[in-house]
């Protein structure tokens, strides 16, 4: 178990090396040339080339790259050149918003997509199960960005339940949230259902249904108990899956999280910053990927872990 | 005629490292053998005798660890890919699932054409006549030529595999355990049609099997193995009528006789073959030898001549005495 | 091409097949059926005060905030977006396959090195991906869908690369082996084919995944460029009159949800006629 646990910290560490040289890699093969937008148009050859050996851009390709890591771990991810404040700063500043729109995306499509499931699951073939399954396919394959407009029109401008973007109140928060986690749904819901179907099918279900048990409680406690434990894997990656989408959404909904800090830092092509929100994301993902694998051989036992 | 033995092998081994684990496996340790032409050499043993990775070392399949094999005046253990790749014209092998070892995605027509593809051998035309020609060789019609594994039983994908392999006209053919998964009574089909075949295009096979009876019906000269090496050597009828080593005894009283008097007491093994990675000190076999003796603990046998010259045996305590 | 044939007798399945035929119609022969040049901005396309107008006879769903016909746009626009999605698609099932093959044949030291590879790639989340080199590279249409490719070949790579490894354990394999067949010939006769119907599978499921991500670059000001209509940039460059003329939105978004819809039905349901045990997001 343990070497388990240290193997999977071993390679998520390897892989966060790896995605920050990429990051750097893609910093370092910029047309744009950092040094000339800091001295700015009128500046002469040496004023930039002065600059140029203060960023250190004149050093050989591994030792910017190690200064690079050095900084990271260090918690700089450097400078917007264009805004002139630290990246981390920047991103700092924002994370509490994208956050909290994470969890509570998260929790409703929990919320949804275990109850759809599990509804689904106990009426197999029949008509709710078909729309349900319908629906979340229809959910799963829709892009985030048009159904976001389509909700932010239909209830913001046209019906005008909730404010039309922005952020501070729970009104604020609910048309982004709803939006993500309904479409998110879908992804559950699949999944619940098919591991509620596997499940309800075992013999100790069928035991304790002839032991008298109420179905509520054969379903709810004994079935569902099990049924869930896939999810629990899933919603690391889900975290992922949240990340890619954060730029569109956030920027339709003027949620002021890191998404929205990386389409403004897009439409400036400020690249520091949408660097550090592409590193930060990547970061996410690898964590919550990890959470993933380390949680899942506790929430189900059967996992046997290879060395 | 030559008499050059077709192939012979001397020394060879595998051995197969398990990860994470400081042990290796020997999966043949030390076999050599040697064979003429036309002739057969069955090999028997349980699984786990190393006689399935014997039939791929000699082919080289698999690399052996050890040793040296000799064919047709070449020393295949010494040739470089594109050499074995040619060599491989004359060495062919039938394996002994008929499901997997076709490729489901390909015609018949495809499949026993495919060794003169690789060969280049003729021109097209010239392949698909020949492809015809074996078809019926082997006990089945043309219009199986344009489907597909699956619409085939289990005999007619061994038939199909045969076909494959003499397609070549090769030297030799190493045949794992080719009617092992086969009906009782399709294998005594698909054997006779080996022998036929064998007489036929004058081949050499090494027939390979855990069925003694199996292998006497068409072996010359039998091979036992146990672990790794060979533990009786002899031509056939002197195997069974004087069988010297006692885990060999074993196996034959084992076989069903349908005469009363050919019926012995059954000579039961105790326990069950130990794992290659771990093998006992001595005689590989003394802890299940019904006859063990202090010294086979202590000290391996060596392979030596009892009765007649070619009768081979690894015990301490075999006298040449018939049973 | 038998279960091509298969999956059509299912009623959803030949309606998604009816809906792309009709798009990628639209797209190739729009220089044809479109009632207008999407590049021309019309003077009574725009009302008095100059917003875009709502759909009427003369401009059958409304124009833009140029005066541009709408219908003309997106007919020229499917061409645009199917162009990219299948040219990145392209790109990455080539790339991808060619990647997993060699991963998954030659395995050792070098499949592991490159399958390690992959999972750093797929720490990145596309979309930001995608942002960071449409932003780092400038903006033609090849750019965008080479830069969408890249983002997309790695799950092709993985899904093709546990095939391969699958595929190459098989006995017939060691069977061509025995016969002295070289790696080429064993690839290319016996691996490849049984690759097929995975590579047909992630390509159709590609598509959407491309065009998708293609309109959401347009839509973020950084994959095609106008004036060249695409989908997503139709969406952004009118924008800031989504109150006004909704149908500048949702028009486009509802055909860019039906292509979406029906790439993502018909690879769904060719991956369970080929393997029933997969499920679940792209």
């Amino acid at each position: 178990m343990k070497t388990y646990i240290l193997r999977r910290l071993g390679q998520s560490f390897f892989i966060l090396l790896g995605v920050s040289f990429i990051t750097f890699l893609l910093l370092y093969i910029l047309p744009a040339d950092p040094a000339r937008q800091i001295a700015g148009r009128s500046a002469t050859p040496e004023a930039v080339a002065n600059i140029r050996a203060q960023l250190g851009l004149d050093q050989p390709l591994f030792v910017q790259y190690w200064n690079y890591l050095i900084n990271l771990f260090q918690g700089d991810f450097g400078r917007s050149y264009l805004q002139k404040t630290d990246v981390a700063e920047l991103i700092q500043s924002r994370m509490a918003p994208t956050l909290l729109l994470m969890f509570s995306a998260i929790l409703i499509e929990l919320l949804i997509g275990l109850a759809a499931g599990i509804y689904s699951a106990v009426r197999r073939g029949k008509g709710g199960d078909k729309t349900i399954m319908v629906l979340s396919f229809i959910g799963v394959s829709s892009p985030q960005f048009i159904a976001a407009i389509l909700v932010l029109y239909i209830f913001a401008v046209k019906l005008s339940w909730f404010p039309i973007g922005g952020y501070g109140t729970f009104a604020h928060l609910v048309l982004p949230a709803l939006t993500l986690g309904v479409l998110g749904s879908g992804w559950y819901s699949r999944v619940m259902r098919s591991s509620m179907i596997d499940i309800l099918r075992q013999d100790y279900i069928r035991t304790a249904r002839a032991k008298g048990a109420k179905e509520n409680r054969v379903v709810f406690v004994h079935a569902f108990r099990n049924a869930v434990l896939p999810i629990v894997a899933m919603i690391g990656i889900d975290i992922g899956i949240f990340m890619s989408g954060i730029v569109v959404v956030e920027s339709v909904f003027g949620w002021p999280g890191i998404g929205q800090l990386a389409w403004q830092a897009i439409q400036r092509v400020d690249i520091p910053i949408i660097m550090g929100v592409t590193l930060v994301s990547a970061i996410a993902i690898v964590i919550g990927n990890l959470i993933a694998d380390l949680l899942a051989p506790f929430v189900d036992p059967r996992i046997k872990l290879k060395g | 005629m030559s008499n050059q033995p077709l192939l012979s092998v001397s020394g060879l081994a595998k051995e197969f490292s398990i990860k994470g684990n400081k042990q290796k496996i020997k999966a043949v340790d030390g076999v050599s053998f040697s064979l003429n032409a036309g002739e057969t050499l069955g090999v028997v043993g349980e699984s786990g005798s190393g006689k399935s990775t014997l039939g791929r070392l000699v082919l080289r399949l698999l690399e052996p660890t050890a040793g040296e094999i000799n064919f047709d005046g070449q020393k295949i253990s010494d040739l470089n890919p594109k050499e074995l790749r040619a060599a491989r014209r004359q060495m062919q092998m039938i394996f002994q699932d008929p499901f997997a070892s076709l490729d489901p995605r390909m015609t018949i027509e495809a499949l026993i054409r495919e060794p003169l593809d690789v060969h280049k051998i003729g021109t097209a035309a010239e392949r698909a006549e020949m492809v015809k020609k074996i078809i019926g060789h082997v006990g089945l019609t043309e219009d199986a030529l344009s489907r597909y594994p699956h619409e085939f039983s289990g005999g007619q994908r061994q038939r199909i595999s045969i076909a494959r392999a003499i397609i070549t006209r090769p030297k030799l053919i190493v045949a794992d355990e080719p009617v092992s998964a086969l009906d009782v009574s399709i294998q005594s089909q698909i054997l006779n049609l080996m022998l036929n075949l064998r007489k036929e295009m004058n081949l050499t096979y090494i027939f390979i099997s855990h069925d003694l009876s199996v292998i006497q019906h068409i072996a010359d000269k039998v091979a036992v193995m146990y672990l790794g090496k060979i533990v009786e050597f002899a031509p056939v009828d002197e195997i069974f009528s004087n069988p010297q080593h006692p885990y060999t005894k074993a196996l034959i009283s084992a076989v069903p006789q349908i005469n009363p008097a050919d019926r012995t007491n059954r000579v039961v093994l105790t326990g069950d073959i130990p794992s290659p990675a771990s093998q006992p000190s001595g005689c590989h076999f003394h802890p299940r030898c019904p006859i063990a003796q202090k010294q086979c603990s202590e000290t391996e046998p060596q392979l030596r001549t009892i009765t007649t010259a070619d009768h081979l045996v690894s015990c301490h305590l075999a006298t040449g005495a018939v049973k | 091409m038998k279960t091509f044939k298969r999956l059509l007798k299912r009623k959803i399945a030949l309606f998604s097949f009816a809906v792309i035929i009709l798009i990628v119609a639209s797209a190739i022969f729009a220089p044809l059926l479109a009632p207008y040049d999407p590049n021309q901005q019309f003077e009574q396309g725009l009302t008095l005060q100059g917003s875009p107008l709502a759909p009427n006879s003369e401009f059958i769903l409304g124009t833009d905030l140029l005066g541009r016909d709408l219908l003309s746009r997106l007919m020229y626009g499917a061409r645009t977006s199917l162009f990219i999605g299948l040219l990145a698609n392209g790109f990455a099932v080539l790339l991808g396959t060619f990647i997993g093959v060699v991963a998954g044949f030659v395995r050792g030291r070098i499949g592991s090195a490159i399958m390690r590879f992959t999972d750093l790639m797929m720490a990145f989340p596309a979309l930001l991906l995608a942002i960071t080199l449409a932003a780092i590279f400038s903006p033609s249409l090849f750019i965008v869908a080479l830069v969408i490719a890249m983002v997309n070949w790695v799950q092709i790579a993985r899904v093709i690369y546990t095939q391969t490894i699958s595929i190459s354990e098989k006995e017939f394999i060691e069977a061509s082996r025995s016969l002295g067949a070289t790696n080429t010939r064993i690839l290319r006769r016996h691996v490849l084919p049984h690759l097929a119907p995975f590579v047909m599978v992630w390509a159709t499921l590609g598509i959407s995944t491309t065009v998708l991500l293609e309109a959401t670059l347009s839509f973020l000001g950084i994959g095609v460029r106008p004036p060249t209509p695409s989908w997503g940039n139709i969406i952004f460059e009118n924008q800031t009159y989504f109150s006004t003329a909704p149908w500048l939105v949702f028009i486009p978004g509802a055909a860019i949800i039906l292509l979406a819809l029906a790439f993502n039905f018909l690879g769904d349901a060719l991956r369970d006629e080929l393997d029933p045990t997969q499920r679940g997001r792209q």
